[in-house]
Parts: C-alpha cells; sequence; structure tokens
C-alpha cells in the first residue's frame, strides 16, 4: 500500500460526504446559479459584449464562481465541522502526512466544484444560445487548477477558523468583494479606476479568465498571464497550507 | 524488543496568563513487545498527554519516543501506522453509517479495499456490533459509540493498541466485554498500552504499570514486585482452634492472626509447621493496589 493509498481513502470519504448531503452541496449552488442566469438573462438579454452575447459571457462566469464556491466551501465546512464534533482526532492519529491530508480535501472540493459545474450544465446550458466549449483542454486545465487553488485556500481557512461565525465573516470580507470585483458580471475593462486596477490585482480575476477563455473564447487579459496567476498563487497556497496543516493536525 | 521506549519526555505548555505548567516532566516509559501495560494516575496527572505524544499528535518540550524502533517524532507516519489508538472521548461522524466509518478508516490504514469488507465484519462481531452495521453511527447509543471507537483502532490489526480510559462510564457488561477483548488482542500478539484510573481493572489486566502523579512517574514495575513491595509484611492465617501456644510476634486482628515477615517463604513455612492441621486458611496479606495508590499519592 502507498502513502497515495491512504490519502485516497480520506479523499473518498469526503467525496461520498458531499454526496450524502447532496441537496445542501450541490443543489444549492445551481439553485443559485440558476437564479442568477434567469435574472441577468431578463436584464439585458439582447446585449452583446466584444463579439459575444451578455448571457453566454455571465454564463462562464457563473460557472467559474460555482466552481470557487464550491470547491473553497467543501473542506472548510467539512474541516469545522470535524473540529466542533471532535472527529478530527481521526485525522490526527491517521498515517497520512499533513500536506496529503490537505491535498485530500482539496481534491474533494475540487471534484465537488466538477459535479456542480456539470450538473449545472447539463440543466442551463440549453438557455444560452450557440454556446460551445471553444478550446475545451484550457477549460480543463482552468477547472482543476482553480478546483485545487480554491480546494487549498478552503483547507487553510478551515484548519485556521475555529467555528462557522468566523467563516461567515471570511465569506463575507473576503469571498464575496473577490468574487464581485472577478469580472464575472462584467468585463473589468469597462470598469472605472481605480477598480479596473484592483480587478486586475484580484487573483480570482484569473480564473474567471482563463475559465471563460476555455469556454467562450473571451480573455480580459492574456490566458497565458493568468495561466502563470493561477500555478504561482497555487504553489504558494500548497505551501501555506502544508505549514497550517502541519501545525493545526496538532494539539 | 521494546513496542514502545520513552525516554526522558518532558512537556510544557504556556498559559494565557503567560503561567507555565509542567503536563509531563522527566518521563520515561520502557514496554516490552507482546505485555498488556497500565499507564495509572488521577485525573489531570499527566497521561493523556503522555498518550497525546506517543500518538503523534502532540509534539514534547523534550525527549525522544520510539515505537518497535521507529522513532515516533521525525518518522511520525511510519509509526502511526503501527498503532491503533481508541482516544478517551467518544466523536461519532454525524453523516456516515458504522460501515462507512469503518470502511474509509481501514481505507486510512492501509487495509486493501479486498480484504476491507471481511474486516470489518470481524471487527463488529468481536464487539457484538454486528446488526448495527447499516446504521447511522449519531443513532448508536453511548456505549455502543464507545464500542465502535475501540472498532476504529482494530480495523488494521494493530501491533501497538493504545486504550485512552476505554472503560470510563460504560456498564459492567461492556467493561468485561472489553477486557475480554484486550486479552484476546495480546494473545494474538498486540502489545497494548492503556491508561485507567480503575485500579481494579489494571489489576485484572496489566503484566506491568507506571503510576504517573503531578506529571513524574511516581513508581513502575511488575505487579507483583510492586504488591510486594507495598505488602503489609505479614502472614495472615486462620486457625479452628484458636487457644493454642503461639509463635513469638503472632497478634489477633479481627478473625485472623498476623505474623510478622522478614522472608515469606521461610515465614510460612514456619507457621504452616507450627500450626499444622489447626490451620484453617493460610495468606500472604498482599497490598491491594487502591492501597498502594493512596501511599503513593499521598503527598
Amino acid at each position: 500500500m502507498t502513502a497515495i493509498t491512504y490519502m485516497w481513502a480520506l479523499y473518498a470519504r469526503e467525496v461520498k460526504r458531499f454526496q450524502k448531503l447532496w441537496l445542501d452541496t450541490v443543489a444549492t449552488p445551481i439553485m443559485s446559479t440558476v437564479l442568477y442566469l434567469t435574472i441577468f438573462g431578463v436584464i439585458a438579454g439582447g446585449r452583446a459584449v466584444s463579439g459575444t452575447t451578455y448571457s453566454a459571457f455571465v454564463y462562464a462566469g457563473l460557472l467559474g464562481m460555482m466552481m470557487v464556491n464550491s470547491s473553497f466551501s467543501n473542506p472548510t465546512f467539512a474541516l469545522i465541522l470535524s473540529k466542533n464534533v471532535g472527529t478530527i482526532i481521526d485525522i490526527q492519529l491517521a498515517p497520512i502526512a499533513p500536506w496529503r491530508v490537505g491535498i485530500a480535501y482539496a481534491l474533494a472540493g475540487f471534484t465537488r466544484g466538477v459535479y456542480t459545474v456539470v450538473i449545472a450544465s447539463l440543466l442551463t446550458i440549453w438557455f444560452i444560445p450557440g454556446i460551445s466549449i471553444q478550446h475545451p483542454l484550457t477549460f480543463l486545465i482552468a477547472l482543476l487548477l482553480t478546483g485545487l487553488e480554491f480546494g487549498m485556500l478552503g483547507v487553510i481557512f478551515g484548519l485556521i477558523m475555529k467555528n462557522f461565525e468566523s467563516l461567515t465573516l471570511v465569506m463575507t470580507f473576503v469571498m464575496q468583494p473577490m468574487i464581485f470585483l472577478a469580472g464575472v458580471f462584467y468585463p473589468i475593462s469597462t470598469l472605472p479606476a481605480p477598480w479596473n486596477t484592483l480587478s486586475q490585482l484580484n487573483p480570482l480575476h484569473h480564473n474567471i479568465n482563463l475559465l471563460r477563455y476555455g469556454m467562450i473564447g473571451y480573455t480580459d487579459i492574456s490566458p497565458l498571464i493568468s495561466l502563470g496567476v493561477i500555478v504561482g498563487i497555487s504553489l504558494i497556497l500548497f505551501t501555506i497550507m502544508n505549514q497550517v496543516a502541519s501545525k493545526s493536525l496538532k494539539q | 524488543m521494546l513496542a514502545l521506549e520513552v525516554s526522558h519526555i518532558n512537556k510544557t505548555f504556556r498559559t494565557k496568563k503567560g503561567e507555565t505548567v509542567i503536563a509531563n516532566d522527566d518521563v520515561t516509559v520502557k514496554i516490552e513487545a507482546g505485555k498488556i501495560y497500565g499507564l495509572l494516575g488521577p485525573n489531570g496527572a499527566g497521561k493523556s498527554t503522555l498518550i497525546s505524544m506517543i500518538s503523534g499528535i502532540m509534539t514534547p518540550t523534550s525527549g525522544s519516543i520510539s515505537v518497535f524502533g521507529v522513532d515516533a517524532l521525525t518518522r511520525t507516519v511510519e509509526a502511526k501506522k503501527m498503532m491503533g489508538i481508541v482516544p478517551q472521548e467518544i466523536v461519532t461522524e454525524l453523516a456516515f453509517t458504522v460501515d462507512e466509518i469503518l470502511h474509509y478508516m481501514g481505507g486510512m490504514y492501509g487495509v486493501p479495499l479486498a480484504e476491507r469488507k471481511d474486516r470489518i465484519g470481524e471487527v463488529l462481531r468481536d464487539l457484538d456490533l454486528e446488526d448495527k452495521r447499516y446504521e447511522r453511527a449519531r443513532s448508536l447509543s453511548g456505549g455502543m459509540k464507545r464500542r465502535l471507537m475501540v472498532a476504529k483502532a482494530l480495523m488494521h490489526k494493530p501491533k501497538f493498541l493504545i486504550l485512552d480510559e476505554p472503560t470510563s462510564g460504560v456498564d459492567v457488561a461492556l467493561r468485561q466485554k472489553i477486557w475480554e477483548l484486550v486479552r484476546r488482542m495480546n494473545k494474538e500478539g498486540a502489545t497494548i498500552l492503556f491508561t485507567t484510573h480503575y485500579l481494579e481493572e489494571a489489576e485484572q489486566l496489566c503484566d506491568e504499570m507506571t503510576f504517573i502523579h503531578h506529571g513524574r512517574v511516581i513508581k513502575q514495575g511488575k505487579l507483583s514486585d510492586i504488591q510486594k513491595e507495598f505488602s503489609e509484611n505479614v502472614v495472615a492465617f486462620e486457625l479452628y482452634k484458636p487457644n493454642v501456644p503461639h509463635l513469638p510476634g503472632v497478634h489477633k486482628e479481627g478473625t485472623e492472626f498476623h505474623y510478622p515477615v522478614t522472608h515469606l517463604d521461610q515465614d510460612m513455612s514456619a507457621v504452616i509447621k507450627h500450626y499444622g492441621e489447626n490451620l484453617r486458611s493460610i495468606k500472604s496479606a498482599a497490598a491491594s493496589l487502591e492501597n498502594i495508590f493512596l501511599k503513593l499519592t499521598a503527598n
């Protein structure tokens, strides 16, 4: 048995957890996306953004937002819950290195993100006329990296936060502003200064940009720059996650 | 071979007020493979802190720990693979069934997928939980949850089983069941370390033991040696006819006569020779573990 096998069991457990709670973990974000699409579809149905329809533009952004939210919240909720009910002891005692624990949780977050994106796409893509995936490989790479990146961020917050109240603060003051300044609902070039510059500095913007490029071919800045930023931030998050996990999984 | 070697372990904590609390002070414990070893002490003595350091979830301030020769502080993952640990506190996964909990726990300890189903059956049979296999763990009673905690630790057939207060708050029948399981695991080759403040339990199960008080080792060794050291140094006997000439030094204690001992075997023989068929019963008045414990912790 290799170390990956031990880690795989933890990953499988966390996937099973969100599958069991599918109404909360999968159905709820899909419902939110449908509502966003309906509202933005009605308000700006006929508008165009640089050669693509506004609904296709928003749709790609919403799928990216769903990926980010799902992969972030899955490890965060699971870890905070396990700390509150005491089952974190099972992870502390298990013969799995802290960084592998983090990756198992992050991968489970990524998997939940893929579940929600795939199901949401199957249910809603019919409402976006003429949409197709322009660069499938880029889209898949963007999905994988975004899922892992925000999965790792979720692990970090899940290990640091002591309760759900603290998590609500993080969601309100960190995640929401990042999402709203990431160009999910509009091209960031249309923003006045300094919001335009702030949006470019927002790491999440690069995830949305790369996903959108992969899906509909639209891009605010070079996809290669976005890819570089995502990889760089993922490496930084991995280092932080390893340190936080090594410390937090001890008493 | 040593299953566990804890050498000169110290653990200090700093409180929010900046005071230093010593949880373990120069603790050394050596456990031979194949033994059942007891770690005894009152609440707050430092037993659970020591267990946490052995199981790799707490780092000692200084000292070393090795499990079957593997340095548990630097090669933690390798050491953890050999251990099965039953924590003191009962914790239950809310979303999963008993079967699912054991399935994933087995996986996290390297039990191959093909063997896991059978192993879950075995463990649940051993702990009388077979009929609860597909029930949600949160719906189990307190005693069943305690058994599930033990089952989780047994999934990978550990070489070294650590039980932290395993019978705390359980009924008599379950306590007997856990004792039986500990003995069976030991017969099958596992080394067992358990903490308890039930001295009767230690007397029933342990080959050797360590007494901890205020974070320090105050006594350790074989139960028989400790009892001998603290024995009341008398041969106690009863007679059919009490009004006979007695050996010098014999005095009456209730229905018994006590004879002071200098060499137990010789003095017992002297009593048997002197009273012959008049002896109704004879025993060496060994000190109970409870008395030893009270004497050790008196100061």
